[in-house]
């Protein structure tokens, strides 16, 4: 809204909305604070806000200790594997529904839409077989073609909204110029979508780098499991400490919040479009 | 200058016509009319693959006895056995009854938690979107650590919101809210519902930002109350993205166990289980394909309807 208001109605406003982030942020800050103290301060009773004295002694551990590393490395290819095949596939396929007209097109939106209410459950049992009868069982790779599948849906129709505002006229100046239709798309178009692309791009590889029931199902060794199902595994079988916990988790969404903060603009328009379009 | 290298890769070839390169047969091809659909090709390949064969795959293990771990028995067809177990299966029908309530308490609790910070949010004043960003974060957390770390918040010995509640009189003791079958489905509901009303957040904003001035302008001629406001100008405006984004939610509530697997594995005793989770517990646990099968094809059925009210209610194909 673009328009004067009362004191009172500002200060509400500023009321409601700090307290939604202070929600919002807490219990990532107490992540945060909580990895940061010593065992013993976390066991106490009471209430005990600032770390002290402040160790990284629990950072040291999870690193050093557990397999954090390798299992992060794991996750980091198989969110790349996932972000390159779906860009390469997705792109395509966005462009095409967004930007082309032929028959049976609100066919081919209507069934990427459909795909993304199928039950997760019902593909990842019998994905588990597939992927054994192939030998993709416990690989990053099949995981990441099964994260391939269900993101791919996701990242057409975000991308057709990047997709659907550039104006038509600059392809069709294009082909007076004696470009075709492929080279409208390369050298016209898909230079504008670059942003877009890019952020839909970081929403993907998120999505595979937290992505927890088809990692649990589908890798069973040190040599794909990816960090939610290692750092989980920790936190069951070996009564993992709070603080070590917690700087593992620390560890792991900081590559989410640098990406985050890097493309959220963007990717909230993205969103936005790609989810509901009203 | 990387803009005209690219140009002469595309524009060269057409030039000299008898050299037939990869890049010349591509432009030549992307004129004729298979180009939209030669274009879907690899991600149709893709979700083939990757969804709809295993979907079906899926349903044809619903009508199997599928137990991966009694080499003895066979994997033949049973037909209906499995969901005639399913029909019987105490724990079906109170999954069930868990999943309503779960998908619409917690879909509830978080449209209105997003509709009133995006109407908070919807002012724009200095540090709002600053404001914003904060309030999405919890959106792209990996439900791992966002589980984990409201099982520290609730723990019964060490939990800070147990600190709070008991240093301001509200409870008398540290409890262990995860732990109680009466308070582990609402304790469940808020951490998703923090989870998850960014979602409501954002796109409600979105709808926000699309109200003409105008209104707002006629309704403070009026002397309309915020009240009236909403009711009047904000309500009717978001219709659509409000019934559509609550189906959408719905549909991914019903679909994802991820934060009940991490904070209570449906218990305690089966007081959070809910239909994905009881199907996964089924392959992941026991191995019988089968039953889990059985499981999410119903699941599935829901799922579709749902689908089916969300496509209505949005419009989202109506100018495709």
């Amino acid at each position: 809204m673009a328009m004067r208001h009362s004191l009172a109605e500002r200060t509400g406003a500023y009321v409601i909305a700090s307290g939604f982030a202070i929600f919002a942020a807490f219990p990532l800050l107490w992540t945060l604070l909580t990895s940061l103290k010593i065992e013993r301060d976390i066991i106490a009773r009471g209430i005990r806000l600032l770390p002290s004295p402040a160790t990284l002694a629990n950072y040291v551990s999870v690193w050093t200790q557990s397999n954090l590393p390798a299992l992060m490395w794991n996750s980091t290819v198989t969110a790349a594997l996932t972000v390159i095949t779906c860009v390469a596939a997705g792109t395509l396929a966005s462009y095409s529904v967004s930007r082309q007209r032929f028959r049976g097109r609100p066919q081919f939106l209507l069934f990427y839409l459909v795909l993304r209410m199928f039950p997760l459950v019902l593909m990842v049992i019998p994905l588990f077989v597939i992927l054994r009868a192939v030998g993709l069982l416990d690989t990053r790779t099949g995981l990441a073609l099964a994260y391939t599948g269900f993101q791919l849906p996701i990242f057409i129709w975000m991308m057709k909204g990047f997709f659907d505002v550039i104006p038509g006229e600059l392809e069709e100046a294009a082909y007076i110029d004696g470009c075709t239709r492929l080279g409208a798309m390369w050298l016209v178009v898909l230079p504008l979508v670059r942003g877009g692309l890019f952020s839909c791009a970081v929403f993907i590889g998120i999505g595979a780098w937290n992505e927890y029931l088809f990692a649990l199902m589908l890798t069973t060794s040190v040599g794909s499991r990816t960090w939610p199902v290692g750092l989980q595994l920790m936190v069951g079988e070996f009564q993992l400490p709070w603080g070590t916990l917690c700087a593992g988790g620390v560890l792991s969404i900081l590559p989410v919040l640098a990406l985050f903060a890097f493309v959220q603009r963007t990717m909230v328009r993205g969103l936005a479009a790609g989810a509901v379009k009203g | 200058m990387g803009q005209y290298r690219q140009r002469d890769r595309v524009t060269l070839p057409l030039q000299h016509r008898h050299t037939p390169t990869f890049g010349r047969r591509l432009a030549s091809l992307s004129e004729g009319p298979a180009w939209p659909y030669l274009l879907l090709l690899p991600s149709l390949v893709l979700v083939f693959v990757a969804i709809i064969y295993p979907t079906f795959t899926g349903i044809d293990f619903s009508f199997r006895q599928m137990r991966l771990n009694r080499m003895d028995l066979s994997t033949g067809y049973n037909w209906f056995r499995n969901y005639e177990l399913l029909w019987q299966d105490p724990v079906f029908w109170l999954s069930l009854k868990n999943t309503v309530v779960w998908v619409l308490a917690t879909a509830l609790l978080e449209l209105a938690l997003g509709m009133l910070a995006a109407l908070a949010l919807d002012y724009e004043l200095p540090g709002f979107r600053v404001l914003a960003v904060i309030v999405l974060l919890p959106w792209f957390m990996p439900v791992v650590v966002a589980g984990n770390i409201w099982a520290l918040l609730l723990d019964f010995r060490v939990g800070l919101i147990n600190a709070i509640l008991v240093n301001i009189g509200v409870l008398d003791d540290y409890k262990a809210w995860l732990a109680d079958p009466a308070w582990a489905m609402p304790a469940a509901i808020l951490v998703e519902a923090w989870h998850g009303f960014p979602f409501f957040a954002l796109l409600l904003l979105a709808g926000l930002k699309g109200v003409p001035d105008a209104l707002y302008e006629a309704a403070a001629v009026d002397g309309a109350s915020l009240w009236h406001r909403f009711v009047h100008i904000q309500l009717p405006s978001l219709r659509t993205i409000i019934v559509a984004s609550v189906v959408l939610r719905a549909i991914s509530l019903m679909n994802a166990p991820d934060l009940l697997l991490v904070l209570t594995d449906g218990g305690p005793g089966r007081s959070t289980e809910v239909l994905s989770l009881y199907a996964f517990q089924k392959a992941y646990r026991e191995f019988n394909f089968g039953y889990a099968g059985a499981l999410s094809v119903v699941m599935f059925l829901l799922l579709m309807v749902a689908s089916f009210l969300y496509v209505r209610a949005s419009n989202v194909l109506k100018e495709a």
